[in-house]
């Protein structure tokens, strides 16, 4: 397989992943295609060792880390830590419900957070491939998921059904 | 009498949750969650995040959008610095930070309002031209003749931006910014994943040479000395160590 198809095969999984990180199909479309441009571009320097697909996520998650950069000095966003955590009510009747509110909950999670939970969730990464992607060790990785998911429950609602704490 | 294990925690859980246990360590949680309905209860909320996510942010269409296939089909341009250079340069770099952390020892003073204003100018321009598509330089380095003579002329000084090509960066250009102390230049660098990097050179008369000192403005870190005369800031959204090589690098050919 040609370096170029197979870049083309990790297309539907980077768009996937984009459209979840900026939530919106358009806006992750734009996204991928800045990474494929910069990807083609940057295929004969690229080291040869390693996983092309995490390059592929690298390079995705560079450009998005400069968008919100830019979004966050127009204003338009604020980090959760200033933010009151307010538990939503609990869903889970109503599955149109439950939709929105994680959607809206995933929006108010810290972008490295909702990063490294997006890799997984939606595309079944392993802790490995998705600590090479972030270019973080596993073990950050790991405790980076474990507050997305618990932040995730917080705010939907479902935090108090199960009290649990981690070691620290 | 059968001692009670204690209750599973989230720590447990998710390297479970996630397939990421070994087998015998994968069985030996299986075998101790019929006995904690709460770990039961965790597993199937987090299963449930996921079903959401998976619903919300659907697999795509398969067809890709004309203007991806494009992207991906357009000519690729000449080859850049490889790989194997990169790698040689981590090592100087390494090597060179032990030259330089016994040269930064003289240098424990803290920085003065100057240098704090230099790094802060260079941190905020850093964040507000990296993330350019279009228009990252004023001068792209194709032109290299006019743009080395253009600021050299705004600055007054001498102005040749070092070559951190071994390093994997490629020069992309330069600009020229106001700043409290005139004119300041700005050259911007590119690696092979994108990843870009900032050098801001101001005249900082009068103020005497210092160590390297680091400034941080969320996830961007600056790397910013003093040395005749002017003042400098390598800005980078990378590991310390990372920087501190690059900014070695510069510091080398400038001086």
């Amino acid at each position: 397989m040609t370096a170029l198809n197979e870049i083309e095969s990790h297309i539907p999984a980077l768009r996937r992943y984009a459209h979840a990180l900026m939530r919106d199909l358009d806006a992750g479309d734009d996204l991928v295609q800045d990474c494929l441009e910069r990807a083609v571009a940057a295929l004969p320097s690229r080291r040869p060792d390693g996983s092309l697909k995490a390059w592929l996520f690298r390079i995705l998650i560079n450009r998005h880390r400069d968008i919100l950069r830019r979004t966050a000095r127009a204003g338009h966003l604020v980090a959760i830590e200033n933010l009151p955590v307010e538990p939503a009510t609990p869903a889970g009747q109503d599955g149109h419900m439950a939709l929105r509110e994680t959607e809206a909950a995933i929006a108010r999670l810290p972008d490295d957070q909702r990063r490294a939970l997006l890799l997984v969730a939606l595309e079944g990464a392993s802790f490995d491939e998705a600590a090479a992607a972030l270019e973080i060790p596993k073990g950050t990785f790991m405790s980076r998921l474990a507050r997305a998911r618990a932040a995730l429950r917080t705010m939907t609602g479902r935090a108090d059904s199960v009290r649990r704490k981690t070691h620290e | 009498m059968t001692q009670i294990p204690a209750p599973l925690i989230e720590e447990d859980l998710i390297a479970y949750f996630e397939g990421a246990l070994t087998s015998e360590e994968h069985d030996r949680i299986t075998a101790r969650l019929d006995a904690d309905p709460q770990a039961q209860a965790l597993l199937a909320d987090w299963t449930a995040q996921n079903d959401v996510l998976q619903q919300l942010y659907p697999a795509p269409d398969p067809a890709l959008p004309d203007r991806l296939t494009r992207a991906l089909h357009q000519a690729a341009p000449p080859t850049a610095p490889s790989w194997q250079g990169w790698r040689i340069a981590v090592m100087v770099g390494m090597l060179a930070i032990g030259t330089a952390s016994g040269w930064i020892a003289h240098g424990i003073a803290r920085p003065g309002q100057a240098q704090v204003v230099l790094a802060q100018a260079a941190m905020s321009a850093h964040d507000t031209f990296v993330v350019e598509v279009v228009h990252p330089v004023e001068v792209a380095a194709t032109q290299r003749d006019h743009m080395d003579s253009w600021m050299s002329k705004r600055m007054g000084t001498d102005m040749r931006p070092p070559d951190l090509d071994a390093a994997g960066f490629r020069l992309m250009g330069g600009r020229i910014l106001p700043s409290d102390s005139g004119p300041a230049g700005l050259y911007m660098y590119e690696n092979g994943e994108g990843q870009r990097i900032t050098l801001y050179v101001s005249n900082q008369p009068g103020q005497s040479d210092s160590a390297f000192r680091f400034a941080t403005q969320g996830d961007t870190q600056s790397l910013y000395w003093n040395d005749a005369d002017l003042g400098y800031a390598v800005v980078g959204d990378m590991p310390r160590p990372a920087l501190r090589a690059l900014a070695d690098r510069v510091y080398d050919q400038l001086i």
